[in-house]
């Protein structure tokens, strides 16, 4: 499954930077999530109930913020695992200065297997993008909110 | 005959019990004691396999037992592979029931949980944590054959399981001299049998005794008490493995399968009956799949329509192991019916067997044949558009000449009896081609596009003579056998060792005994399905069941008579010589009241008071019948498309089919079957495909995704027959399971192509969604 | 299928469902159960309960009363197709619900069930939007209404709370228009790829007004303004139809669903012609 989406941000990218690499802003903002705990090389185990509808499954994994280049870009390292199947996913984050502002542009890909991939491809790709649209709209909330 | 109930179309008397629910399969069944299983299947099409944690399985309520591959290793052997297709390099890759070290689809049985019911079981499947190492899976054949593609089995070099090549005449030439050559590559997408019933098995063992029965929902028991005799040591003579009501198989439910074999091996662990009913989701992934070619086809001709060679190379997907007959299919089932109704004089053709990263492909109905047909009856709708020529007539300029006893074809085979050109004749005239050419002209200038596509085949069923078996590889003898046995109040029972599964053999088997031996079809119950009861047989598949079961039957049948002829004569007090049946009755000839019933002469035969000197008691016989040959059903069919330009859409308007089985005992089932056969057909070229993605995972995992033919969306099937008996067939008849399928899916994929001719498309994979339709219609009126 | 383990509580009324809603958290309003049952049983839902509404008296039938025509919740589609109620005040409504699934789904999937589970593909929420239908819904905190334009928020997300029930669907009764709906159904869910519902209101052989709503394509059902502006006070014609039905592209937004069996680009190109079909089948109906 292949994923592109671009977001915009108010905030350079020097002020998104430190929020989309902190543990604590991107917790609190990962749909459904429940621990993001350090395990080392910028490596997090991370355990997530996702759910959409009645649609709803925990998820144990990893995730690492690899090859930093602040305040320019990083790639996304998912695996996951739950009941209902399993996630490894990969996807590069590019922050653009855009008129003050930060255009950015997330592509990605991921294998998706179990009964989700055998039953879900009919609504596989929104269902990431609804979740990604989420993370990202709470990440520019936290960007607007007073420091 | 009075009444003959050949050619009868009484009902089927298998219905009610269907059509009520009362039918009895095997998840139907409860023993006392029983629990239940539930298999672990890998969700990586390829990975290997680290430590499996099943602490948290084991400690789960009601959890009897939890097994892995580790566990197994020692009581159960390897799956075997029982068409090993000679001369062709067979490499027949290890195939674990439960996998050990690496995982090959997705579905690949990892460990087995047996708990007190079904729902603790799945409960436990969820607690089993397996570390897997996801290794690059392919799926495609042809690009499994290539450089660079990920191994399957390190063992398999280039994932080749096996090449197998056929060839007669000179093709080169046919080749070298050709006025016209026509080419295309083609692909048979995968396609799932969705039998009604899931497979199913239910094991008791006792280890006192060592007796083992097994309910399992298979095609052919005795096949199985074989196989299950190599896997889980249970000897032959210990074994008793019971067919219960079995919701079709359309070849699925020939091989067996891991899982009946764990179900086994779970059994004789625990000393508890142990039954295991796959999901659905189960189904889809893990119950063999059919088709899966890659095709390049190349068509040799003269202007004036003559076909003078084929010549191909196919890939044929295997899956990750060879199933039961899989290397059979594509190779002997489908390269020897190249030369068709037509009698091709100069065939090659090349096919590859390819280990994937999916589900073991096996026999799908038609099995091999659909695909032969497919390539020829295609390249010659492409011939007809090269050489501005109607298709029909193309057809008719090739097809062998009626002939009733033998016609040799390049590749070795003999066909046996047929009237290629009346069939089609019938059909055309039928179906009023010639009107349907100029509404379809008509409707040209209105912008409709209206479509016709002809198939016309031969099929190779009735497998087969057992030396023949032996000579191609298949591990196994072809013939069949049947037992006929008169009571003492002249009711009948029939043992036969096929398996009919939805075919309907209960009712005709009955009409074939009841006429030859002179009691009602009422009056016979035939009984199938259970190695203790009934005698060896070959099963149930390749449209053999009435072509060597039903012949075996007839024979078993006439020498029942032929006793009764004698018991009846010396009870007449008359010479065996003056005695005759006839109108069901055993007489002398000229004087019809004097004659004894069936009845009579059964109760005598029981109760043996007054028996003929050196005549035995009983009215009993047997017969074990090997066919001389195969038998060749044909036929033509047509169908009718509109496509939708605005969207794709293609609208199946009519289907014609006609088909030559020989006589045929019940029409009405014959009609079923047809129905049945052409639907399955239409299907693969309209709506129905199995989809990996790049990593391996089956994306249509569910109906949700997976298009089966629905009602609604077909038309009224015309059936119509010719009857053209089979010479070696005591009853000349040839079989009917198949024929539908072999023809339908290239007719409606002719008549779709017929459909877009005008506008210049030439190909489209199918199946033949809305948008591939639209996509290509886009591409070839770009810039018009 | 096996579920996993879940409890299960039958509610006596909708006060009484929502009472265990509360004491449940996490648990699940069973109705017709057509989308909730498979879920369970792939156990891609694991809810600790169900809460059985299907029993509760009064949420089930179609009637017209008041200039109003009410569907209760626990309907079931079959019902809702064979009305005549149905058929001549909301033609559009009874077309969808004849359409959904097959038999079996339609004699026990329900208007409510359906609609608050709000499947992208489903087919009635794209129908209640464009005949401006209001949703009738009960919870802890009291009755309300809302249009079905604003209960459709995305995909399988509704402006249900976590302890609501939808109690019934309302349209207008006795308009003077016509109503259709146009399906390019899934050859194997049958759920809608596409679907569109056109309502015309005519003038002699012109359009006085026209609502146009899609689904199947989008997240949730969009209403295509640009078509209903671009058809009014346009002839009744298909050369009309089809030129403002291309104007739905500009309704649809970013957002298009694609999936294995048709493509963002092929359902895209598709909209059109749904549109053009649906309106042009409503059309057909306003003129009677």
């Amino acid at each position: 499954m292949e994923l592109t989406a671009s977001y915009r941000f108010d905030v350079p990218p020097t002020a998104l930077w430190p929020l989309l690499v902190d543990p604590a802003v991107v917790a609190s903002c990962l749909p459904g999530c429940e621990a993001l705990e350090p395990v080392g090389d910028d490596s997090y185990r991370a355990v997530l109930t996702v759910g959409i509808a009645a649609v709803t499954g925990r998820y144990e994994g990893t995730v690492t913020l690899a090859d930093q280049r602040p305040p320019h870009a990083y790639r996304l390292v998912v695996t996951g695992k739950g009941r209902a199947g399993f996630v490894n996913g990969e996807a590069t984050l590019e922050l653009h200065e855009d008129g003050g502002g930060t255009r950015l542009d997330v592509a990605g890909r991921a294998e998706v297997g179990g009964t989700i991939a055998r039953v879900g491809q009919r609504l596989l790709s929104s269902a990431s993008k609804m979740m990604m649209d989420r993370f990202f709209d709470c990440l520019r909330k936290q960007t607007a909110a007073p420091s | 005959m009075a009444t003959r109930l050949f050619g009868s179309g009484i009902r089927r008397r298998e219905d009610p019990r269907l059509i009520t629910g009362s039918a009895t399969y095997t998840d139907d069944l409860t023993l006392p004691g029983m629990v239940h299983a539930a298999m672990l299947r890998s969700p990586h099409a390829h990975a290997t396999v680290g430590t499996i944690d099943i602490s948290r399985a084991q400690a789960s309520p009601g959890v009897l037992a939890v097994y892995t591959g580790k566990d197994t290793s020692d009581g159960l052997q390897p799956m075997p592979c029982a068409w090993l297709v000679p001369d062709a390099d067979l490499k027949v890759a290890t195939y674990p029931c439960i996998a050990t070290d690496t995982v090959r689809y997705v579905g690949d049985i990892v460990a087995v949980v047996v708990a007190e019911d079904p729902y603790q079981a799945y409960d436990a499947l969820d607690l089993i944590d397996v570390e897997y190492t996801a290794l690059p899976a392919v799926t495609n054949p042809a690009e499994a054959a290539g450089d660079g593609a990920p191994q399957v089995h390190a063992d398999v070099d280039k994932n080749q399981a096996f090449h197998w090549a056929v060839s007669g005449g000179d093709v080169d030439a046919a080749f070298k001299d050709a006025e016209v050559v026509v080419k295309e590559r083609i692909i048979q997408q995968r396609l799932i049998p969705n039998a009604m019933e899931p497979r199913a098995a239910l094991a008791e063992y006792d280890q006192a005794s060592g007796d083992l029965t097994l309910w399992n929902t298979t095609q052919n028991p005795h096949i199985l008490r074989f196989l299950n005799s190599v896997v889980t040591g249970v000897p032959e003579d210990r074994a008793r493995i019971i067919a219960p009501e079995v919701g079709g198989g359309f070849g699925s439910k020939i091989p067996a399968y891991p899982g009946e074999f764990i179900t086994v091996f779970c059994a004789k662990q625990l000393g508890r009956p142990v039954k295991w009913n796959e999901t659905r989701s189960e189904n889809y992934q893990a119950t063999t799949h059919g088709r899966d070619h890659v095709q390049e086809i190349e068509l040799a001709a003269k202007k004036d329509g003559t076909i003078t060679g084929l010549r191909c190379t196919v890939w044929a997907g295997m899956g990750a192991y060879l199933s039961t007959a899989a290397p059979g299919i594509p190779t002997i089932l489908h390269g020897l019916m190249l030369p068709a109704c037509y009698g091709i004089p100069a065939i090659k053709e090349d096919v590859y067997g390819v280990y994937t990263n999916t589900t073991p492909v096996e026999a799908y109905r038609g099995a091999g044949r659909p695909e032969a047909t497919f390539m020829v009856e295609r390249m010659v709708d492409r011939l007809a558009g090269e050489i501005g020529m109607d298709p029909a007539d193309v057809r008719k300029k090739n097809l062998i000449p009626a002939f009733d006893d033998g016609h040799d074809t390049v590749t070795g085979l003999t066909y046996d009896s047929g009237d290629y050109p009346t069939a089609l004749d019938k059909l055309l005239s039928h179906a009023d081609y010639a009107r349907l050419r100029a509404e379809q002209a008509t409707a040209r200038k209105s912008g409709r596009y209206i479509g016709l596509g002809l198939s016309t085949y031969v099929e190779m069923c009735g497998l087969g003579p057992s030396q023949v078996a032996g000579a191609i590889g298949f591990q196994g003898g072809l013939w069949e056998s049947a037992i006929v046995r008169v009571h003492p109040t002249g009711k009948v029972h029939v043992f036969i060792g096929t398996s009919p599964h939805g075919q309907g053999e209960e009712t005709t088997f009955a009409q074939i005994v009841a006429d030859e031996i002179g009691v009602g079809a009422d009056d016979v119950k035939v009984i199938h399905g259970d190695t203790d009861t009934t005698p060896m047989g070959w099963g149930t598949y390749g449209s053999r069941t009435t072509a060597v079961g039903g012949a075996a039957l007839a024979k078993a049948a006439r020498k029942v008579r032929d006793k009764a002829k004698v018991i009846a004569a010396h009870l007449l007090e008359a010479a065996v010589e003056d005695m005759e049946f006839a109108d069901g009755k055993y007489s002398v000839k000229g004087s019809p009241d004097k004659a004894k019933s069936l009845a009579e002469v059964a109760l005598m035969a029981n109760v043996a008071w007054n028996m003929p000197a050196n005549v035995e008691a009983g009215l009993e016989a047997s017969t074990f019948y090997d066919p001389p040959n195969f038998t060749f059903p044909f036929g033509a069919h047509l169908a009718v498309v509109e496509v939708d330009k605005a969207t794709g859409q293609v609208d199946l308007k009519r289907y014609v089919a006609i088909d030559d089985c020989g006589p045929q005992i019940n029409p009405v089932i014959v009609e079923g079957q047809v129905h049945g056969g052409v639907v399955q057909g239409i299907g693969q070229a309209l709506w129905e495909q199995a989809v990996y993605d790049d990593s391996g995972q089956l994306v249509t995992g569910s109906m949700l995704d997976y298009a089966l033919p629905r009602a609604g969306r077909l038309p009224e099937i015309e059936v119509l027959s010719t009857v053209t008996p089979s010479p070696h067939h005591p009853l000349g008849v040839k079989g009917i399971g198949e024929a539908g399928t072999i023809a339908s899916t290239v007719a409606v994929y002719n008549a779709v192509m017929d459909a877009l001719g005008p506008l210049g498309v030439e190909t489209i994979d199918m199946p033949f969604t809305p948008e591939r339709v639209w996509r290509a219609i886009q591409q070839a009126t770009k810039g018009h | 299928m096996y579920p996993a383990d879940f409890a299960y509580y039958r509610a006596s009324s909708v006060q009484d469902a929502g009472r265990l809603m509360n004491e449940h958290p996490g648990a699940k309003f069973l109705a017709g159960g057509h989308s909730l049952i498979p879920l369970l049983k792939l156990r891609l839902a694991v809810p600790p309960a169900l809460i059985d509404i299907g029993r509760i008296v009064d949420l089930s039938g179609v009637t017209v009363a008041n200039g109003r025509l009410r569907i209760g919740a626990l309907t079931p589609h079959a019902e809702v197709a064979a009305s005549s109620d149905v058929a001549t005040h909301a033609a559009a409504l009874a077309d969808a619900a004849g359409q959904i699934g097959d038999p079996a789904v339609r004699n026990r999937g329900t208007v409510g069930g359906n609609i608050a589970h709000a499947d992208p593909a489903s087919d009635l929420p794209a129908v209640l939007c464009a005949l401006d239908a209001s949703i009738g819904i009960v919870g802890a905190s009291g009755d309300r209404t809302v249009p079905a334009s604003e209960f459709f928020l995305g995909m399988m997300t509704t402006a249900l709370g976590e302890d609501e029930i939808v109690t019934h669907v309302e349209i207008a009764a006795g308009q003077q228009h016509g109503s259709a709906y146009a399906k390019f159904p899934h050859p194997a869910s049958r759920y809608a790829v596409i679907g569109v519902a056109a309502v015309i209101a005519a003038d002699g052989d012109a359009c006085r007004s026209a609502a146009v709503a899609v689904g199947g394509l989008v997240p949730a059902p969009v209403r295509a303004s640009n078509v209903e502006q671009a058809v009014s006070g346009e002839a009744l014609t298909d050369a009309s139809f089809a030129k403002a039905a291309q104007r739905v592209g500009e309704d649809l937004g970013d957002e298009i669903l694609g999936d294995l069996f048709a493509s963002v680009e092929y359902r895209r190109a598709m909209a059109p012609v749904y549109v053009a079909r649906s309106l042009s089948a409503a059309a057909a109906r306003a003129r009677k």
